[in-house]
């Protein structure tokens, strides 16, 4: 085996790596693909008035020209905008900090930034109520100093930003850290020797090395924000909801399970337009 | 690797850090041990153990808490074993399909969990795996694979490639070659997708509820009904404390395993 | 091989790793029972009812599982469904507290049993303004009233009418808050309540019969434009909050001085000290605001189907329904004339024989619907 895999090294891989990838691809076809597909098949296949079924996108239709549900992906659209142009500079500045710092002091950083993620998002939501929701911590300490109360973000489009961006900090900081472990000292001291400062030496050595990390990172940040449903459900408005207490709501309280699924549908296409991003500098990698 | 001067940089980002990070959680720490705490008063207006007692007296939390412990080790574990091989294969590998299959992971995450988990029940009911452990474990492992695929691709894609193809000219086996060069370079990005997955499967509820109950109970499950059900924000505050604890003193020793990859190979490693 | 530490790392919680992989299923003579309630009912049913019930009933016994919430029965009802489909176990067997129209064509796909034709023999003594459908038991009732802050609001002043409140959420903005109605029945009924106002106070005008695309329309309308007319004056210029505990909150942290709430959980606040004890309450007079059934569903397909259908004859008798008055501080889901004559006298004061109920059905999904496309947006955030 080893030997062939040496010198056949074109054609004799070829059922290796089928092989390796086959137990997680099998478990996701039976579990995750194929329930999919019998869904999406669902939402275009509408029951017709005399008893059977016929093919129609009157459901993706009606999402598109209905105003209220368009306005709901306007708001996910836009959280998720805000709380990726937070997360990346800040995720980014702690993951430098601490790729090139060592310490107690870079340990005690980097726990704290990985800490979030040991914490429930309902834990989350409650503590963020009682630190900036009305008379909240916050209010407590202004109000004891004389100060005027804040403006709260609870119940606002901003409460769930504030949220998420919180909630999201350990991933990506853990992504971005673990692309930075891929530049090499060498290349920065080299780079540092023929007289680079620190802008260009993060511009073109570190940059261009961890753009694979930052398109993961992007990626996971959004489609956890599409799917999240506890902050934007507990700390947002009433409406415009976020797809994933809309969708939550369309299938349990108005009992329209087609309608949910078209809204799923939708809002996985939008998420796969980040996947194919991925998945281009990642085949991009491999030929150079 | 000198540096002898203040690093302000550090100092900066620990006091932001605690100000956003620790704040809040201190406010709920504090709700741990408050009985009645309400406006105006900056400090509770009465300290107490009562929520402790309620909630340590109870026998199902503690079994609780070894059913979450076990189940996320073990589904971390299986993960491992059969991801790793597989991100590997997607990394490296050519074979038909690669493209298309290395997506269809994307799959799970994008599309909302509950449709596809009660189409997933119904699979599983015919099985016999309703209410046992090992459809648990099956459950959450499926909400694994994205972390444990898609971050370890990265982590081999950035492996040095010549490092590698040197250590095959002067002999080594593949299988000595990915030991030695090729796993501890992507060290650190495993532990990372290891401690996302371990973590994510530890909090995971909706899974382990439809597959679970009635016989399994996992910690989250008995938190969601404790928090639910109460207008106090008590008992979830007791049950995080708790956790919190541990986790925050694994992660300031996890320090070594995150960084020790860049951090080595700086000396030569 | 320090580097491969990490593996060693997440090892860390592998300490029980004895697992014993026992292929489960339902129990002969156990009945798997599920609440998405709150504590105080999960405590009632295992210090009163459970013993009273396997003292009556040897070689049944009872599961009491705590579903978390409305979802997690409704996670549940799923899988029965797929196990009906299947004629697989579903491992449940009774929902104490379920709407059987979910998940969507649960009825008609039979997976719940017709508890009017399952011939039991309390049946008839069911309150007839409290049955929804022939496929629960109403069994126990409570009440949505208003809770106020004391010490902001002189009980005198507090509103004794709707229109009272009106006038009062109008001049004391920001004061007020309600629930969004599909999370909680305490804002739930507040809209409901509003809905009675403008269609003369009348709750005969709905019944779960009278649902008509044409009859929604006219007659929910006007109830949008009355709470649009409200949304400026309520806290923070129309927010709502997202469920019934969340308005709890933000009334005992003395952000708001009035919000809609269920009289059992408002008491429960305030006997835990969650709510000041200087908070108030009070019922409107001219209508009360309405209050609603908690209806037991039974599995049609559950191992334990005839042993769950005693335990639902069970909870209908006059020693059960006195108990939900006396130990539960709800009202009973027979008629007043099932309970005993005392009791009756007893609360009569306490417990108003006439909370409107409104029906389910088409109408909740109208209502909810309704509201989050006319009332919740409507609302200018450019402040």
């Amino acid at each position: 085996m080893p030997a062939s895999d040496i010198v056949g090294r074109a054609r004799g891989r070829v059922p290796t790596g089928l092989l390796l990838v086959a137990p997680p691809v099998a478990l996701v076809c039976w579990m995750i693909i194929w329930p999919i597909f019998s869904a999406i098949a669902r939402t275009l296949w509408l029951p017709d008035p005399e008893g059977g079924r016929q093919l129609s996108v009157a459901t993706y239709t009606f999402f598109f020209t209905d105003s209220y549900s368009l306005n709901n992906l306007a708001i996910t659209l836009w959280t998720t905008g805000v709380c990726a142009a937070f997360l990346l500079p800040i995720c980014l500045s702690i993951a430098l900090y601490l790729r090139f710092a060592d310490g107690k002091l870079a340990a005690y950083v980097q726990g704290l930034a990985i800490f979030p993620m040991f914490v429930p998002s309902i834990i989350l939501s409650y503590a963020l109520i009682r630190v900036l929701g009305p008379n909240g911590t916050v209010d407590l300490l202004l109000n004891s100093v004389g100060l005027p109360k804040i403006n709260t973000p609870y119940l606002t489009p901003w409460g769930p930003v504030i949220g998420l961006v919180w909630d999201n900090i350990p991933i990506t900081v853990l992504i971005l850290l673990s692309g930075l472990g891929a530049v090499s000292d060498q290349s920065i001291e080299a780079a540092r020797d023929v007289g680079a400062n620190r802008r260009s030496v993060f511009w073109h050595i570190i940059l261009p090395r961890i753009t694979n990390s930052i398109l993961v990172a992007i990626s996971f940040t959004v489609l956890g924000i599409f799917s999240a449903f506890t902050l934007p459900y507990v700390l947002g408005p009433a409406a415009p909801e976020m797809m994933g207490p809309f969708m939550q709501r369309t299938f349990r309280d108005l009992n329209d399970p087609t309608t949910a699924i078209t809204q799923a549908v939708i809002t996985f296409c939008f998420c796969i337009a980040f996947g194919i991003f991925y998945v281009r500098s990642v085949a991009k990698n491999r030929k150079a | 690797m000198d540096r002898p001067r203040t690093d302000w940089t550090g100092i900066a980002f620990a006091t932001a850090l605690t100000l956003l990070i620790v704040f809040p959680l201190l406010v709920v720490a504090t709700w741990a041990f408050t009985n009645v705490w309400r406006y105006p008063s900056v400090i509770p207006q009465e300290f107490g153990l009562r929520y402790w007692h309620a909630v340590l007296g109870r026998a199902d939390v503690w079994t609780s808490i070894t059913t979450s412990l076990t189940l996320a080790t073990v589904v971390t574990l299986i993960s491992a074993a059969i991801c790793l091989p597989a991100a590997y294969a997607f990394a490296r590998l050519e074979f038909p399909g690669r493209n298309i299959l290395f997506f269809s992971f994307l799959a799970g995450h994008a599309f909302p969990k509950f449709g596809l988990l009660v189409a997933i029940a119904g699979i599983f009911l015919n099985l016999g795996l309703i209410g046992t452990f090992w459809g648990v474990v099956l459950i959450q492992l499926v909400g694994t694979l994205l972390f444990m695929i898609w971050i370890p691709v990265a982590a081999f894609q950035s492996v040095d490639r010549r490092m590698e193809e040197s250590a095959r000219d002067v002999g080594a086996s593949p299988l000595r070659v990915f030991w030695s060069i090729t796993l501890p370079q992507a060290g650190p990005t495993i532990a990372a997708a290891l401690l996302l997955s371990f973590v994510g499967t530890f909090y995971e509820t909706e899974g382990a509820w439809l597959i679970g109950a009635p016989q399994v109970r996992t910690l989250p499950v008995l938190m969601i009904s404790f928090i639910n059900n109460q207008p106090v924000i008590q008992f979830g505050a007791v049950l995080s404390v708790l956790l919190w604890v541990p986790s925050f003193i694994a992660l300031l020793f996890a320090r070594r395993v995150i960084g020790s990859g860049s951090f080595a190979r700086g000396f030569g490693g | 091989m320090k580097r491969r530490a990490f593996m060693l790392s997440t090892g860390i919680a592998a300490a029980g790793l004895a697992l014993l992989p026992q292929i489960a299923s339902a129990e002969e003579g156990r009945i798997d029972w599920y609440t998405g309630s709150d504590q105080n009912v999960m405590d009632f049913w295992t210090n009163i009812i459970q013993p009273q019930f396997e003292a009556a009933n040897p070689g049944i016994t009872l599961n009491l599982v705590d579903a978390g919430d409305n979802a997690g029965i409704i996670a549940i009802a799923e899988r029965a469904t797929a196990a009906l489909a299947s004629g697989a176990d579903p491992q449940s067997d009774y929902f104490e507290n379920h709407d059987p129209r979910l998940p969507a064509g649960a009825i008609e796909n039979g997976l719940y049993v017709n508890i009017k034709e399952a011939g039991l023999s309390n049946y008839d003594k069911i309150n007839p303004l409290a049955i929804d459908t022939d496929y629960s038991v109403p069994y126990r009732g409570s009440q949505v009233l208003l809770a106020y802050d004391t010490t902001k609001l002189d009980p005198a002043d507090a509103p004794k009418t709707f229109a009272d409140l009106v006038a009062w959420i109008k001049a004391n903005p920001g004061e007020f808050i309600y629930n969004r109605p599909d999370k909680g029945g305490s804002g739930g009924n507040f809209v409901r309540r509003a809905i009675y106002e403008v269609n003369g106070n009348d709750p005969a005008a709905f019944t779960v019969d009278n649902f008509t695309d044409e009859s929604s329309e006219t007659m929910l309308e006007p109830a949008w434009a009355l709470l649009q007319d409200l949304a400026p004056s309520l806290f923070d210029g129309g927010s709502y909050t997202s469920g019934n505990t969340q308005s709890i909150q933000l009334l005992s942290q003395s952000a708001v001085t009035m919000i809609p709430a269920w009289s059992d959980q408002a008491l429960q606040a305030i006997s835990t000290g969650v709510l000041p004890e200087t908070t108030g309450l009070v019922q409107l007079s001219d209508l009360g605001l309405p209050g609603g059934f908690s209806r037991s569903v039974i599995l049609a397909n559950g191992t334990n189907r005839d042993a769950a259908l005693k335990l639902a004859d069970f909870i209908l008798t006059e020693d059960i329904q006195s108990a939900v008055l006396t130990e539960l501080g709800g009202f009973p889901g027979v008629s007043w004339d099932y309970v005993s004559p005392e009791l009756r006298e007893k609360f009569a004061d306490v417990i108003p024989a006439s909370i409107p109920v409104f029906p389910g059905g088409d109408w909740e999904v109208a209502i909810n619907d309704g509201w989050y496309r006319n009332v919740a947006p409507n609302v200018d955030r450019s402040q």
